[in-house]
């Protein structure tokens, strides 16, 4: 009889660990449901008493009615609705609730983590503007502006679709099972994802709850990534040309690259079907968000060419100063808030599967985002004797942008090496992007994002430390990522997979698609608007009406009369 | 010319197109699906060609023609490098040799972008002029 009341109470047991995901997570989420009422009837009358005794131990009305100032008495058995009000709570009752307090925990994370993303937009506009010259600073805030309501509505479209539609089985969110649409190629014997399929304009099977918690959560990231390009395109991109370029970025170029790397595709396959580690891991997105959009940028970048009088017949760069340095540093610290959403968020929960380690990735983050301002600012200091308040600033960024993919798996002394390198990376990179390869970039987006982007998905391979277990396994494969200083060079290898298509296929399609843009639309506006600034030729209005405009420096001015003669 | 109403309409033009296209792929299944897939794209091709149609309007811009063929030899680059990390993964079943090959994979595509494109871009660089 003991034995039979043992083997009960622990059927119960189980349905409870089930529930509370102690086990395979998307099992727990599969088999919650089916394993309570199984549990219920095979509960030993103990349990159910003991709830009971707990439900009469409750505070009556009456005495919540008297207010709870300590807050002892709120949240208890009472709150908890039972299936079968005759019968009062049961242990399914109280472990179908555990399960939907786990998934209303992820929930409620993922949406204020996404809610801080988006208003990193905030902070793009101000460091962009901020960086651009007065007379193109409307432009330069509307681009930041209506680049979220383009990039939305097209990854709304089709951009979800392709990016996630293959993404089911994450237990954080519930399953996700509607998620089952990836289109994949047999090669080489194995299978590997190419696309996802499900989830177009949200409909169908997809309009589900846990799918728009994702969905708004790869929204504001995708939105991060396309916002990098304006900044590099500034004061002289034509707003058609912007608008039609972002909207198929959205749609087409961050989706593909977002798939291979978190939708299930094949970048995420490489350690399950070529045991390259545990496949290209980007926690939270240096690679897929940042450094396809410095990539992008720099595509675009090459295709306009560079503002009236940046650069001298013999090649030597004028350097053309921003009107708001204050607007820059502000918008830095919106952005460093803001990444406390990008990467802890990556979790996509703060419940069960090895969620805790928050605090490990905000902390990481902070870090990273320190070094990296040191890096950049001490750099400049030594270099030039002086502080160079709009380097600091992209120190930070730079810094944040490394620690985005290792955030998850590094520990903070690794952080902080990681920013450091990237607070001096962004510095030299800006100097060999204009000297070098003579591309303008007004803000540095290509340097601070591209360069920085590549030199965080690098450093998962190098430093992950193999302590994070995010319920025991990552992208298919058991264990903990772990990098070459501690021990796995197969890791490495597959973070230089991921390197190699950004570089070679991201690039590529960026650059075919505006060659094409380019062709047919345009990307520059003319020779008048750029010289008047484009804010009255494409806004309608200046961004500082009552301002008195000081004259731009000698260097320019005879450019721009050399360019308007001709 | 700045900005205009023409802009405007084809714009409106390229997202309508944009979302029947899609609407399409999503039906695609039925015939409905395929004829949307049909207008979709006609009115996203339309609207380019419409932008193509103004483009000559909107003024000259700070930029000198140059040659087409090095530009997509320098993109052909840049692909050729991902190309080689792809057979390199499948050529050796070493760590260390993938790595190798990963990272020419990743010097060729350097190349491409960082030499041959710039050297593309800015051998009739209207700065030099």
């Amino acid at each position: 009889m003991k034995l039979i009341r043992g083997s009960c109470f622990l059927i119960c047991l189980t349905a409870l660990g089930l529930a509370l995901g102690l086990t395979s997570a998307s099992v727990a989420h599969a088999q919650a449901a089916a394993a309570a009422p199984a549990a219920a009837s095979a509960a030993p009358p103990t349990a159910d008493a003991e709830l009971a005794a707990a439900a009469s131990k409750a505070p009556a009305v009456a005495d919540l009615a008297k207010g709870d100032p300590g807050g002892t008495s709120t949240g208890t058995i009472s709150d908890v609705p039972p299936a079968d009000s005759t019968k009062g709570v049961t242990v399914p009752d109280v472990a179908n609730q555990v399960g939907q307090n786990k998934i209303a925990i992820n929930f409620v994370w993922t949406l204020v983590t996404g809610f801080l993303v988006m208003f990193m937009q905030a902070g793009f506009a101000m460091v962009e503007a901020g960086l651009c010259r007065v007379k193109n600073a409307n432009h330069t805030y509307m681009m930041n502006f209506f680049v979220y309501t383009a990039g939305l509505f097209s990854y709304w479209l089709i951009g979800f679709a392709i990016q996630m539609g293959g993404a089911a089985g994450n237990s954080n969110l519930g399953g996700l099972q509607s998620l089952t649409g990836e289109h994949t190629l047999s090669l080489f014997g194995k299978t590997w994802g190419l696309f996802g399929g499900a989830g177009f304009f949200l409909a169908g099977h997809t309009y589900d709850v846990g799918v728009m918690v994702l969905f708004l959560f790869q929204m504001v990231f995708m939105d991060t990534a396309l916002t990098i390009v304006t900044g590099s395109c500034a004061e002289r991109w034509k707003f058609l040309a912007f608008c039609v370029s972002s909207s198929i970025m959205g749609a087409i170029t961050y989706p593909l690259y977002g798939n291979w790397a978190w939708g299930g595709g094949w970048l995420s396959q490489l350690g399950a079907n070529n045991q390259l580690g545990h496949g290209y891991c980007d926690f939270a997105g240096s690679g897929v968000v940042h450094a396809v959009g410095g990539i992008t940028a720099l595509a675009v970048c090459l295709i306009i060419g560079p503002r009236i009088g940046k650069f001298n017949r013999d090649g030597s760069s004028n350097p053309i100063i921003g009107h708001d340095i204050s607007a820059v540093l502000i918008g830095c610290f919106i952005l460093a808030f803001g990444w406390f959403g990008f990467n802890p968020g990556s979790t996509l929960g703060a419940s069960a599967a090895g969620n805790l380690r928050i605090g490990t990735i905000a902390v990481d983050t902070m870090l990273a985002g320190c070094t990296g301002t040191f890096g950049a600012i001490l750099y400049m200091w030594i270099k030039n004797g002086k502080v160079d308040a709009s380097m600091g600033g992209n120190g930070l960024l730079a810094g944040l942008v490394a620690i985005t993919a290792p955030s998850g798996f590094v520990s903070p002394t690794n952080a902080c090496i990681i920013g450091l390198v990237a607070g001096v990376l962004v510095c030299l990179s800006c100097a060999f992007i204009e000297n070098v390869m003579k591309v303008d970039d007004p803000v540095g987006a290509i340097s601070v994002h591209g360069t920085n982007g590549l030199w965080g998905v690098l450093s998962v391979g190098l430093f992950a430390d193999g302590t994070s277990n995010y319920g025991g396994s990552w992208n298919g494969v058991a264990g903990s990522v772990t990098g070459l200083f501690y021990g796995d060079a197969s890791q490495l290898a597959a973070q230089l997979v991921g390197i190699s298509t950004l570089l070679g296929f991201v690039f590529t399609l960026s650059f075919l698609i505006n060659l094409g843009l380019e062709i047919f639309v345009g990307h520059r506006v003319s020779i008048e608007t750029e010289i008047a600034g484009l804010d009255l030729p494409e806004m309608g209005q200046l961004g500082y009406p009552e301002f008195v405009f000081k004259p731009e420096p000698d260097v320019l001015l005879q450019a721009e009369k050399q360019y308007a003669v001709a | 010319m700045a900005a205009n109403k023409s802009q405007g309409s084809y714009y409106t033009l390229f997202l309508v197109g944009c979302t029947v296209l899609c609407a399409g792929i999503y039906e695609y299944s039925t015939g409905l699906g395929k004829l949307l897939l049909i207008v979709g794209a006609a009115g996203v091709v339309g609207s380019l060609f419409g932008t193509l149609g103004i483009k000559s309007l909107e003024g000259k811009t700070a930029l000198k023609p140059s040659a087409m063929v090095m530009k997509l030899v320098g993109a052909a680059v840049a692909l050729l490098g991902w190309v080689i990390t792809l057979f390199g993964m499948h050529l050796t079943p070493s760590t260390g040799g993938r790595i190798a090959l990963a990272l020419v994979g990743i010097a060729v595509s350097l190349f491409g972008v960082v030499f041959v494109l710039p050297a593309a871009f800015n051998k009739n660089a209207v700065w030099k002029s």
